[in-house]
């Protein structure tokens, strides 16, 4: 019995690993059964104890069990205590929740915009210097706006390249590099065209500029200046200088830009290109430019602002020009210029123009001198013009003198009274102390045309200076050239005008003695025509004009033939009227009518010869007897006359006796000349040898110089003689008489031996 | 000799100064006219043959100055003159009023049978007439002379002026020759030289 209880106890003790235990019992075989009565004895032991055990804790169990249910009420209680808690909880929570989500949002809004601030006073910058651009752009400011644009390029876009409208205005940048460059462009265009408007304006100024300092220099300038000085009385517009009138600025900005745009050579190039171009357009003269001053003006003036302008942008434009480049184009305008001037004012012939375009000639040099312009060609110029002028004078005294000529009676100039005498002798120098003395009315011996004529060179004279003045040429140059002219005029001019005067119908061979007669003293005074100039010139030494006494020689030769011709002219109109009777038996007894008519014509006009000098008195003399002389030969010897008789010989000698008498009675007053009668030797040889039939005389001098028949020649003789001969012939009764028949005879002989003797000469 | 002319006239023109008688010989001789007034210096002539039945005429007109200072130059040509114009001026009484003086000088210088005719130049002048036709027809009739009024300027009458008058010398010049032939026949038939 002892082990079944240890074997409890190890149940008992232990709650698993019972298999031991169990095979220790079962290892006892007939234990089992005690052991399972053991076993249900203490069961049955336990279940006792169990029962009194909760015979013992049943009051407590019932009030536990009261006692849980009380608190299962409690519990529910707080149950929905807690829920109703809960569902408040829930309910405010659900607010803040959405409050925190919207705090959430708001936040993320704010980091947004915070951001975006961030971006965007990255960009302000970049795009408030590009709408600076534009507004300088628009405002035509062409160089900030390149400096703006050139900070926008290099501070600001390089930060905000990444934004794609920022990539746009970077592709536009070299664009409206160039839209700068090619409104500046535009603006220097725009400023040329104006500067081309305005330069005769700034020409005018300048020109008028040195005028006004020409006043300090030059006396004769300020004299004549002083005239137009009326016109121009708005002095403020005056002083206005190239500079005020035209604003550069579009050069010097174009020029800037350019620089800045580095493309000032191209920029230079094309301001010189254009220039030179404008150059050319000014330089082309207005249409009928040499039809009136304004013209000229206009475009001298242009010429000059031209270059007024080109000398500031010279002086200011920081190299754009250089000194080199302005002397060439100069050195090419100025060239065209004179060019030109000398072609239009060759066109001129008006004087007054072309002193008024001397005048601005030397106002355009001493203007573009000033700026430093050499003008030495345009002196030459000057001179050109200068003879041209004296040419248009010339002209211009043709027809003077021309009117002094036509209007001119050519009779002496007759003066009444002591005051018309004075007038003449002031105006010509003559002196003639018989004539001072003589009563009134005075005679002068030339006629009005030589004090009129003395009037009008030395008027030419005084318009031949007015050219020279201000033109700084030397006294004895202006002399010089005044002498020139004025020889040339006499010369030339009035000759040419006295030789178209002395050819007109109108004017008798008196008249033209009386030219004659007038040239010589107006050559006489060319010596004081010398002193005349040089007094006006102001020249010492009067080099021109000891050869000035030829000067109206070729007009004197012309009027002297002139007069040879007319008088001839006469003299054959007489002749022309002989009407000699060849067959005359008696001669009358008194010279032709047509013979007396011819002296006494001559008798009035040798008186007026002896006015000329007796040079050409004596040959006037001499050429007309001879003319006679040779005329009524060459009637004797005419073949028209086939017969001659002794009467008719006897008259035509009358009538010789009668020219002889009259060339022997000094007909132009005493002379050098021994006898003119001398110039009918021939006729008169001629007509002895005949009449006196001293045939024998003839044969034997023939030949010998001291002949009383030298001028005879047997061809000559032998024509009369068969003319008498044949006259001879007719009268029925001479072969009846003997000394007829002898006359006969001898005469027959004597044609013989002269047709001999004519033979002989000719061999 | 072949002459180149049948006669010769002389013609004398007088006149006052200015009156045109240098124009009027001028338009006959030229056939022109010269508006410039030139004084004649002494004594000038022209030449001009005509034609007058057949018969070729020449007349040497001596043109006088009309000037008192060439008085005694020009009188000496009055005797050889045939035929006398007397000019004057019909915008000149003057010249009109001279006519007397001008016969007067013809009367004692010319020949007795000198025919004469009376010219009023410048007839073109109608403004500054002051002499009508009417009295220089009266005149000329007082004298027994023709009358013509001209123009050298306008070339009026001046042709038929010298015309008119070379006939009347022509047709005296022939009566005489005629007379003077007849005589000569009856002296050659009578005393025969020979």
């Amino acid at each position: 019995m002892q082990n079944q209880e240890h074997l409890l106890q190890e149940i008992e003790g232990i709650d698993d690993y019972w298999g031991p235990t169990f095979r220790a019992i079962y290892d006892q075989d007939d234990d089992s059964r005690k052991f399972i009565d053991t076993l249900d004895n203490r069961i049955k032991q336990y279940d006792k104890e169990i029962e009194r055990m909760c015979n013992f804790y049943y009051q407590g169990f019932i009030d536990s069990i009261r006692e849980l249910q009380q608190v299962e009420n409690q519990a529910s209680k707080l149950k929905k205590q807690v829920v109703q808690l809960n569902s408040n909880v829930q309910t405010i929570v659900s607010e803040v929740t959405s409050a925190g989500e919207e705090l959430v949002k708001a936040r993320q809004v704010e980091n947004n915009i915070q951001m975006a601030i961030n971006s965007l006073s990255l960009c302000l910058p970049a795009l408030s210097s590009y709408s600076k651009l534009q507004k300088q752009m628009a405002d035509k400011r062409y160089y900030p706006a390149l400096k703006t644009l050139e900070q926008l390029e290099q501070l600001y876009l390089p930060q905000v390249s990444h934004y794609k409208f920022f990539r746009q205005i970077i592709e536009k940048i070299p664009k409206l590099r160039e839209n700068i460059k090619e409104s500046s462009m535009s603006d220097l265009n725009c400023f040329l065209e104006t500067i081309r408007k305005f330069s005769s304006k700034v020409g005018e100024a300048a020109m008028k500029h040195s005028v006004e300092q020409q006043n300090f220099d030059f006396g004769l300038t300020k004299l004549k200046k002083k005239k137009d000085s009326p016109e121009d009385n708005s002095d403020d517009e005056d002083s206005l200088s190239a500079q005020d009138l035209i604003d550069f600025s579009p050069v010097y900005r174009c020029l800037h830009i350019c620089t800045v745009l580095s493309s000032r050579d191209t920029f230079d190039a094309y301001y010189r290109q254009q220039r030179r171009e404008q150059a050319l357009l000014t330089l082309h003269p207005p249409n009928n430019m040499h039809e009136s001053i304004a013209s000229y003006c206009y475009y001298l003036q242009c010429i000059v602002g031209f270059f007024v302008v080109e000398d500031h942008v010279l002086n200011t434009g920081n190299g754009l020009l250089t000194r080199a480049y302005l002397e060439d184009l100069w050195k090419m305008a100025s060239d065209k210029v004179v060019s030109i001037m000398r072609t239009n004012t060759a066109y001129c012939t008006d004087a007054n123009l072309l002193l008024r375009i001397k005048d601005l000639i030397m106002v355009f040099c001493i203007t573009l001198r000033s700026y430093g312009y050499p003008v030495k060609n345009y002196m030459e110029l000057l001179h050109e013009i200068q003879e041209h002028y004296n040419e248009i004078l010339m002209q211009k005294w043709v027809q003077v003198f021309r009117d002094i000529l036509y209007r001119e009676t050519f009779c002496h100039l007759e003066v009444d009274n002591q005051e018309q005498y004075d007038n003449v002798v002031r105006t010509f120098p003559y002196q003639d102390d018989q004539l001072e003395s003589s009563p009134f009315p005075r005679k002068f011996p030339f006629s009005s045309m030589v004090p009129s004529v003395y009037d009008q060179v030395k008027q030419f004279i005084f318009a031949c200076l007015k050219f020279s003045n201000d033109l700084n040429f030397s006294e004895g140059e202006v002399d010089e050239m005044v002498q020139k002219s004025t020889k040339l005029l006499l010369s030339r001019t009035f000759s040419g005008c006295l030789s178209s005067a002395f050819h007109q119908p109108r004017l008798g061979l008196l008249q033209v003695i009386q030219i004659i007669v007038d040239t010589g003293y107006l050559e006489k005074s060319s010596k004081s025509i010398q002193q005349f100039v040089s007094e006006a010139t102001g020249s010492t030494g009067g080099t021109v004009g000891d050869d000035a006494g030829i000067t109206l020689g070729v007009a004197r030769n012309d009027a002297e033939h002139h007069m040879y011709d007319k008088m001839k002219l006469k003299l054959n109109e007489f002749l022309d009227l002989e009407d000699y009777d060849w067959m005359l038996v008696e001669p009358t007894g008194q010279a032709s009518s047509f013979v007396t008519d011819l002296i006494n014509f001559l008798r009035v006009v040798f008186n007026a010869l002896r006015n000329l000098t007796e040079e050409v008195s004596v040959h006037v003399c001499q050429e007309a007897f001879e003319h006679i002389s040779k005329s009524i030969l060459n009637l004797l010897l005419s073949d028209d006359i086939k017969q001659l008789s002794m009467g008719a010989l006897n008259q035509l000698n009358l009538d010789v006796i009668q020219c002889e008498l009259f060339a022997a009675s000094e007909p132009v007053g005493k002379t050098d000349e021994p006898d003119f009668s001398q110039h009918f030797a021939p006729l008169r040889q001629l007509l002895d040898l005949l009449l006196s039939w001293d045939w024998s005389t003839y044969f034997h001098d023939y030949g010998q110089e001291t002949s009383k028949y030298s001028h005879v020649k047997p061809t000559t003789a032998i024509i009369v003689l068969e003319k008498l001969k044949e006259a001879d012939k007719k009268s029925v009764f001479s072969v009846l008489k003997k000394s007829e028949r002898d006359k006969k005879k001898l005469l027959e002989t004597v044609l013989k031996q002269l047709k001999q003797l004519a033979i002989t000469v000719q061999q | 000799m072949a002459k180149t002319y049948d006669y010769l006239f002389k013609l004398l023109l007088i006149g006052d100064s200015g009156v045109g008688k240098t124009c009027v010989l001028f338009r006959f001789s030229e056939d022109a006219f010269n508006t410039t007034f030139i004084s004649t210096i002494g004594i000038d002539f022209k030449i001009r043959t005509i034609e007058m039945d057949g018969k070729k005429i020449k007349l040497q007109i001596w043109d006088t100055a009309g000037q008192e200072r060439f008085r005694t130059i020009t009188t000496a040509y009055y005797r050889g003159a045939m035929g006398i114009m007397l000019v004057y001026d019909v915008t000149n009484e003057k010249s009109f009023d001279n006519i007397k003086n001008w016969i007067r000088n013809i009367e004692e210088n010319a020949s007795a049978d000198v025919e004469k005719m009376l010219l009023g130049n410048k007839c073109e002048l109608n403004s500054g007439r002051q002499v009508s036709k009417e009295r220089g027809e009266q005149l000329a009739v007082e004298y027994g002379i023709k009358f013509m009024e001209t123009s050298a300027k306008a070339s009026v009458n001046v042709e038929e002026a010298f015309h008119t008058l070379a006939r009347d010398i022509k047709t005296k010049t022939e009566k005489k020759l005629v007379s003077l032939l007849e005589f000569k026949l009856k002296q050659y038939i009578l005393v025969p030289n020979y």
